[in-house]
């Protein structure tokens, strides 16, 4: 391979380069072999040519000399052409060849001799034809064999033969370099064919294989652009209208390929960018600054905008002609949302920081103030201003300032808090010097690294003063307790002792004076008794509602059901002669205070038995039924029922419907239950008509 | 005041009225011979612990029960139970409490302190006597002490 630092272009020009060099320098070779070959070639027949001549020139001699020798022996003049016609053409001849052999001085030497020898030889012909005509055939005769013509010819014929053997020698030079020099034609045309094959095989090979590692990485070029999803990334020409489009362009903008393309791009500009005349603007800037980036809301084909980062760069040639604008578009829209969300919360707990209640302020690590919010200047008569960067300690009276900076100096080198995460109680010092009592939360966090405070205070004056009511109020009600405790224990203890005196002493009377008491006396003596014990049930049943309301709830599972049926024995025992049929629905279990369901399940269950007295058989029913607020429990009979207009009275004490004579009791029994019910926060209510039944309903 | 050669029954009451109802609930059955009246606690506490001269300590008489109301001067029932319960001499005397007092502290207090039976006076005389002469016949004719 060619430097890797070239471009193909270049490697490509250098490649041609030298193989057009050798092409040329192999014509070149070939030319000049074939020029030589030509000129080689005219040597040849030069040679041949100057033996010709010199052989046509001897015979022109010998012919001469035949002609003339006809002459002399004849007399016929006829005999004299050849010698005429020589002596035009042996001139000519020999000017020829002075001519042809120009460039051999040996040879002009020896056409030299041959001139003289020529020469001579005519003149002796002249001679010999004068002497024949003039002196007849015998003085001819004697002219002739007296002449030198023999040894003439021969000089003539010796010099021939020596310039036709030279130019034999040089024919011979010349074949043997002309061989030699087409063998060379040859093998450089050969050579630089194959040189030039293999160099334009090479050069094929190399293209060949840069267009094709060219092909593959333009493949991956378009694959990875064509299957980008989170950008989308296509061109448009100098006019805006769509190129090419990736799978990243469909997926965020929502056209398809088909659809787009040829299409102009301000169709992604939102109808007021468009109106503003956007589009263009955008390909200008890009046009004249080479790039253009801009955040904006950009359209969907559905028409659904998005917040798109563009970036659009514009594509020029290597002449610097527009050739179109890249474009890659991210859709920013959930970055966007997500910034806009924080700001709107950032902008709640701004708004939360300036208008809460409560004192909010921070701090930096030196324990200096960072922020200080309406309510803390509120709070602390001071403003913002006149606190940021000031200590902490500022808002602190003097005592507690000590023990506030060792706090933070340890808190920062050790990170050991006391107070942070905690709410506490301290006291702050408001502008004027005065205290009031605070709550204080204290949280820390990491600022970089350097550590930081967040201070939320209220101001608790008003609930001190409240806690100190509610305290003093407390205090009192415990003593009233304590008092009402005192009377309960009073009035079971001590009221009862005399009313033992009256009811034994009155028995002691009847006993002992039995016989001195008329009817009537022992008549009042059972009526003071009477009322002594009804008085006694009274005080039972008022210290009963009494500890009902004193007495602290015990909740606990409760089986209602077993309660009730204990109960309900316990009435039959008391009065096995009467019918009463009780029906107890099973497994109703409540949390609630054992005793207490006991009290309450006694006096309902107790009613029924007691207002049912005048039914046989009487029927008594204990279940559950949905209401409202969940569940109500109920006791149902039979009895004598009451009217609805005095249901008002039913639940107050000592309120009684009936006569003491007709169903016995104290008028403390449903007040009691309804205390009891109501300390399990339920409530209790009747449904009644006289002689019809009654239904007391109670709910926990 | 009367001196009785053994004294079986200690009643602390301070009510004369039911002191005398109790004595007549007692007698009723015949078992009111032998019984010792205490009016306060400080009096109680003397018939056992007192410095001063007491015959029927001296010559060892101890009662087979002490009938104990709670609501006493000087010294209350419950303190007079407990001094009672805490001492080697009197503990293993059986002790009823007799009061007209229902209050459950009361009850709790009374058994926590050691006391042997808790009865809470009726205002019936009829229910009085009986609870009374129970009492009497229970411990006095049935229960055995330790010699």
């Amino acid at each position: 391979m060619i430097g890797t630092g070239l471009s193909l272009e270049r490697r490509i020009q250098i490649g041609f380069g030298i193989a057009v060099a050798i092409i040329v320098a192999v014509g070149a070779a070939a030319l000049r072999s074939t020029e030589a070959t030509v000129s080689s070639a005219q040597w040849v027949a030069h040679t041949l040519q100057v033996r010709a001549e010199l052989e046509a020139g001897f015979a022109d001699l010998i012919e001469a000399e035949t002609g003339v020798r006809g002459y002399v022996i004849t007399g016929d003049t006829t005999y004299l052409a050849p010698y005429h016609s020589a002596r035009a053409t042996l001139n000519s001849r020999l000017a020829g060849l002075r001519a042809l052999t120009a460039d051999n001085p040996a040879q002009q030497r020896r056409l030299d001799s041959l001139d003289t020898l020529v020469a001579t030889r005519l003149e002796r012909f002249q001679w010999t034809i004068e002497t024949r005509r003039t002196g007849g055939p015998a003085a001819a005769a004697r002219a002739v064999s007296g002449g030198r013509g023999k040894e003439l010819i021969r000089l003539v014929h010796d010099v021939i033969t020596q310039m036709e053997e030279d130019e034999g020698r040089l024919l011979a030079q010349r074949s043997v370099t002309l061989q030699a020099k087409a063998r060379l034609a040859r093998l450089a045309a050969w050579t630089g064919a194959l040189v030039a094959l293999a160099l334009a095989g090479l050069a094929s090979v190399l293209v060949g294989r840069e267009m094709a590692g060219r092909r593959v990485a333009e493949e991956r070029l378009r694959l990875l652009v064509g299957s980008v999803r989170d950008y989308a990334i296509y061109m448009v020409d100098p006019a805006g209208y769509v190129k090419s489009w990736n799978a990243g362009a469909e997926r965020i903008k929502g056209y398809a390929p088909p659809e787009i393309l040829g299409q102009h791009f301000a169709r992604f500009f939102t109808p007021e960018d468009v109106a503003a005349g956007r589009p263009a603007a955008v390909l200008h800037a890009a046009a004249t600054e080479g790039r253009y980036e801009e955040e904006n809301w950009r359209l969907r084909k559905d028409g659904s905008r998005f917040w798109a980062d563009v970036v659009i760069t514009a594509v020029r040639d290597e002449r610097g002609a527009l050739l179109g604008f890249a474009k890659v578009t991210r859709d920013l829209t959930e970055r966007k949302r997500a910034e806009q969300a924080l700001r709107a919360s950032e902008e709640r707990f701004r708004i939360l920081a300036v208008t809460a209640n409560d004192a909010i302020l921070s701090a930096d690590a030196r324990g200096h103030i960072t922020y200080f919010n309406p309510g803390a200047e509120r709070i602390f008569g001071l403003t913002s201003d006149e606190v940021i960067d000031r200590p902490l300690t500022t808002l602190m009276p003097e005592r507690f300032r000590e023990a506030h900076r060792a706090g933070l100096a340890r808190y920062v080198a050790t990170g050991e808090a006391r107070v942070i995460g905690k709410t506490v109680e301290l006291a702050g010092r408001r502008k004027d010097g005065t205290e009031f009592p605070l709550e204080l939360s204290l949280a820390t966090w990491k600022h970089g690294s350097e550590v930081a405070f967040t201070a939320i205070i209220r101001d608790i004056t008003a609930r001190k003063e409240g806690e100190d009511q509610r305290r003093r109020y407390a205090a009192q009600l415990e003593a009233a307790n304590k008092e009402l405790e005192a009377f309960s224990y009073s009035v079971s203890h001590d009221l009862r002792a005399p009313l033992r005196g009256i009811d034994g002493f009155s028995q002691a009377l009847l006993e002992d004076y039995h016989e001195r008491l008329d009817d009537t006396g022992r008549d009042f003596l059972q009526r003071v008794r009477a009322g002594s014990q009804r008085m006694a049930t009274l005080i039972d049943d008022l210290l009963s509602l009494s500890r009902v309301t004193r007495s602290e709830l015990q909740l606990a599972e409760v089986n209602l059901s077993t309660l009730a049926a204990a109960t309900a024995a316990e009435l039959q025992k008391s009065d096995p002669t009467r019918a009463v049929m009780f029906s107890i629905a099973p497994d109703l279990v409540v949390r609630a205070d054992p005793g207490l369901m006991r009290i309450v399940l006694q006096n309902l269950l107790g009613n029924a038995w007691k207002f049912t007295a005048k039914r046989s058989p009487a029927h008594v029913e204990f279940g559950v039924t949905a209401n409202d607020n969940g569940r109500a429990y109920f006791v149902r009979d039979d009895g004598a029922g009451f009217d609805m207009a005095y249901a008002a009275k039913l639940f107050g004490a000592f309120q009684r419907l009936h006569a003491a004579a007709e169903f016995p009791g104290t008028g403390i029994g449903l007040a009691t239950v309804q205390r009891i019910v109501h300390r399990h926060g339920g409530q209790v209510w009747a449904e009644a008509a006289p002689e019809r039944g009654a239904t007391f309903y109670f709910t926990l | 005041m009367n001196f009785p050669n053994e004294v079986e029954i200690l009643l602390v009451e301070d009510n004369p009225q039911d002191e005398e109802l109790t004595l007549r609930a007692l007698k009723e059955r015949n078992i009111a011979n032998q019984l010792f009246v205490a009016r306060d606690g400080a009096e109680a506490l003397d018939f056992f612990f007192g410095e001063g001269s007491h015959p029927w300590r001296e010559i060892g008489i101890v009662p087979r029960v002490i009938l104990l109301d709670l609501k006493l001067p000087k010294v209350d029932g419950l303190e007079v139970l407990r001094r009672l319960k805490t001492d080697e001499r009197t503990r293993a005397l059986p002790v009823v409490v007799l009061t007209s007092s229902r209050e459950e502290p009361d009850i709790a207090a009374a058994y926590r302190l050691g006391a042997n039976s808790y009865i809470v006076k009726p205002v019936d005389f009829e229910s009085f006597a009986r609870a009374v002469s129970d009492v009497g016949l229970y411990w006095v004719l049935l229960n055995e002490l330790p010699r």
